[in-house]
């Protein structure tokens, strides 16, 4: 193949790029598909692409990677190997669900609507692995913590031919890999311009996204998220890498700017080598410092306009009647936007609660099958109905039971602009997690009678439901 | 079509910019009636896979303009800051009085886009949640259990961060504001405020909480995963403070 020859020749860590990108031509004309591709019985629709994949993990347990330059073959050694595969929902429902034959023809379809790839945590390490590693294992998708979705070969994909220079621009757009790369990244991303130009048509061709971000960063770090945007603008290519800021990272970054000289004369590559941030890249503190300059121009080019309209009338004792009307104003606006918010919240919660919920009597219900599977083949089938509605007459309570206390709580009244709301709050919380706390308490008793006929356990949670609904 | 018609009354009332970040809820609905009328169990691993890949699709659509504006919420977030700061420093002076006018007026707008990405980030998860569950009825797949398990994790629902700078504001706002005045001033207050409509955000305010209100306001489909009903005690005022759209003279 036309493709090998150009893997040896580039950097380890820019392999799996490679071979990303080669699959990712080689799936978009399914004439090209490597062979031992297609053999593989698990149903391949098209490798997945992920760098990010590799960053999110890198972020989420940062210090074990950040110095290593090998890192994704570390990496890649150490976690069981990431099939590439349509997605977890699916597999945790239909295992195997798609047909070997599957083609590009499905994903042409698709992506003919929406282009974008989603990615998966699937890179190899070496390369004389890749064509046996992700095919011939089986696919552990639980464990994965990262978004799964299907590679949607974008229809504008270039001849195979041209991929050798993609794979170039590959390795300079990754930025997530290790810190030497970063560095490696920012030097050649600056240096040449021209990259940038054709990290948009690539971008365009083979967009790449990871949005998931793992839930234990570091604080002082960003993560890498790849989001990709619509592939029809890649005019925007500098919001195709997404990078999800925090504030510390913005202090680091407003530290570096000021040692700079200010915003103005700040120049991305300064802020970038002060910053000194793994995985950041001279594309995220560019665009970064674009908002950041717009941030800081606007209010003051806005001041200037209002200064010159207002006119002498609007100077005298009037002023101060509108300004106390305008406090009012924006008294009220705040009330109703701190409403909407606790709102927000507490639904969320909510929303957050029921899942945790849902998610723990499906395991308790498949503990149940099996443990009734064992004892009496039969009859599993007729235990399924009665513990599904014992659950959801368990979640029902559950969830009444909280809102109304919430409910109850913010009594917010609109017509008293008094900011009483923050008093409010505070006897809801307590209420909202002693109610919690008694959640617990009864679910963990349930799942200690497992075992028991669903009878027994309907009676356990009628009694559940008694306590709570006095 | 309840919430269909609720999300595309949020949209249509929502911030310009936002309009075409939302979730598409009518097109994947139509997907699922698709899916859910024909197909074969031959086709049905394509079709969900299919499916899978809009809404993944979707998700990144609402990550990437979620991350976008929250970038753009912590710069402001420190701009605003650095303003107060520079306020309190100055003394009495004129330009104090004017700055600390607009800077009240920036803390309440900035309060308010914030928890509007709030309410967009919950309305898109509602949707999502909805259209699993549409799917999972029609097709008698258990695709929704899962796959809302990946949504819980990701940027765009994962609000801590925001949640965290709309407490802050909060906080400065004792800071900016005069100590609050007797009852008199708040009839007032709800005319200058509805003349305001700071630069929407008041109205969209408003309207996402009517909104909120009236989705869950008890459905023929209450199930253990539906949201309990809302009470406002005082959503009288609120609907005299919603600004109803134009009507358009075709």
């Amino acid at each position: 193949m036309e493709t090998r020859p150009a893997l040896s020749i580039q950097r380890p860590g820019a392999r799996q790029m490679n071979i990303c990108g080669a699959s990712g031509a080689l799936s978009s004309s399914s004439t090209v598909l490597p062979s031992p591709l297609t053999q593989q019985p698990s149903g391949v629709i098209s490798p997945l692409y992920s760098n990010s994949g590799v960053a999110g993990h890198m972020f989420s347990s940062s210090s074990e990677f950040s110095t290593d330059l090998h890192f994704p073959l570390v990496q890649l050694h150490e976690q069981p190997p990431q099939s590439p595969f349509i997605s977890q929902s699916i597999d945790s429902g239909t295992s195997a669900s798609l047909p070997r034959s599957v083609d590009s023809g499905v994903f042409q379809s698709a992506s003919s609507n929406h282009r974008r790839a989603s990615n998966d945590s699937w890179c190899t390490d070496s390369l004389p692995d890749f064509l046996d590693f992700p095919l011939s294992s089986t696919i552990p998708n639980n464990h994965l913590d990262n978004n799964n979705g299907i590679v949607i070969p974008s229809e504008n994909l270039d001849k195979p031919n041209d991929w050798p220079d993609w794979a170039d621009q590959l390795i300079t757009d990754n930025d997530a890999l290790t810190s030497d790369w970063s560095q490696l990244l920012s030097d050649a991303s600056v240096a040449n311009p021209e990259t940038m130009s054709s990290q948009q048509i690539l971008e365009t061709n083979f967009p790449v996204q990871e949005p998931h971000i793992s839930q234990q960063l570091p604080t002082t770090s960003g993560e890498t998220c790849n989001a990709a945007g619509q592939s029809s603008s890649a005019n925007s290519a500098s919001a195709k890498q997404r990078m999800r800021w925090t504030p510390e990272l913005h202090e680091a970054f407003v530290d570096a700017v000021n040692k700079l000289g200010g915003s103005e004369r700040a120049t991305p590559k300064g802020v970038l080598k002060l910053m000194k941030v793994e995985g950041l890249t001279i594309y995220h503190v560019k665009s970064h410092l674009q908002k950041y300059r717009t941030a800081r121009y606007k209010p003051e080019t806005t001041e200037e306009a209002e200064k010159k309209l207002t006119s002498i009338e609007e100077l005298s004792s009037l002023d101060l009647k509108t300004g106390i009307e305008l406090t009012e104003a924006l008294r009220l606006q705040m009330e109703v936007q701190k409403r909407l918010h606790e709102q927000l919240e507490i639904q969320r919660n909510l929303q957050l609660r029921i899942e945790e919920q849902g998610r723990y009597l499906q395991m308790m219900f498949e503990k149940q099958c099996k443990s009734g599977m064992d004892l009496m083949k039969g009859t599993s089938v007729t235990n399924e109905n009665p513990l599904k509605e014992s659950a959801e007459a368990a979640q029902n309570s559950l969830s009444n039971n909280n809102l109304e206390v919430e409910s109850d709580n913010s009594k917010t009244k609109l017509s008293n602009v008094a900011a009483t709301s923050g008093e409010t709050s505070q006897p809801a919380k307590e209420k909202q997690i002693a109610l919690e706390t008694a959640v617990l308490e009864n679910l963990e008793e349930d799942d200690t009678d497992v075992a028991d006929s669903p009878s027994s356990k309907r009676v356990k949670v009628d009694r559940y439901e008694r306590t709570n609904n006095p | 079509m309840k919430f269909g018609k609720r999300l595309k009354q949020q949209i249509e009332q929502s911030l310009p910019g936002w309009r075409d970040y939302f979730l598409s809820y009518k097109d994947l609905k139509k997907l699922v009636r698709l899916i859910s009328s024909a197909s074969p169990p031959l086709e049905c691993g394509k079709a969900e896979a299919e499916f899978v890949c809009l809404l993944n699709d979707e998700i990144d659509k609402f990550n990437s303009f979620f991350m976008e504006q929250e970038e753009d919420f912590i710069i402001h977030h420190k701009e605003l800051q650095q303003r107060i700061e520079k306020v309190m420093e100055n003394g009495i002076e004129k330009d104090y009085k004017e700055e600390l006018a607009k800077i009240r007026k920036d803390i309440v707008n900035f309060h308010g886009e914030m928890v509007l990405l709030m309410n967009y980030s919950n309305i898109n998860y509602t949707g999502l949640a909805k259209i699993l569950k549409k799917y999972d009825k029609r097709t008698g797949g258990v695709l929704r259990l899962p796959f809302i398990q990946k949504v819980l994790e990701q940027p765009f629902f994962t609000t801590d961060l925001i949640s965290k700078l709309i407490k802050e504001c909060e906080n400065t706002l004792d800071s900016v504001f005069p100590p609050s005045v007797s009852d008199a001033g708040t009839l007032r207050g709800e005319k200058e405020a509805l003349a305001l409509a700071g630069e929407g955000i008041f109205q969209n305010t408003v309207a996402a909480l009517l909104t909120m209100q009236e989705m869950r306001r008890g459905s023929s489909t209450h199930s253990h995963f539906s949201l309990p009903p809302l009470k406002f005690p005082d959503s009288d005022i609120l609907h005299t403070l919603q600004i109803l759209p134009p009507i358009q003279i075709p």
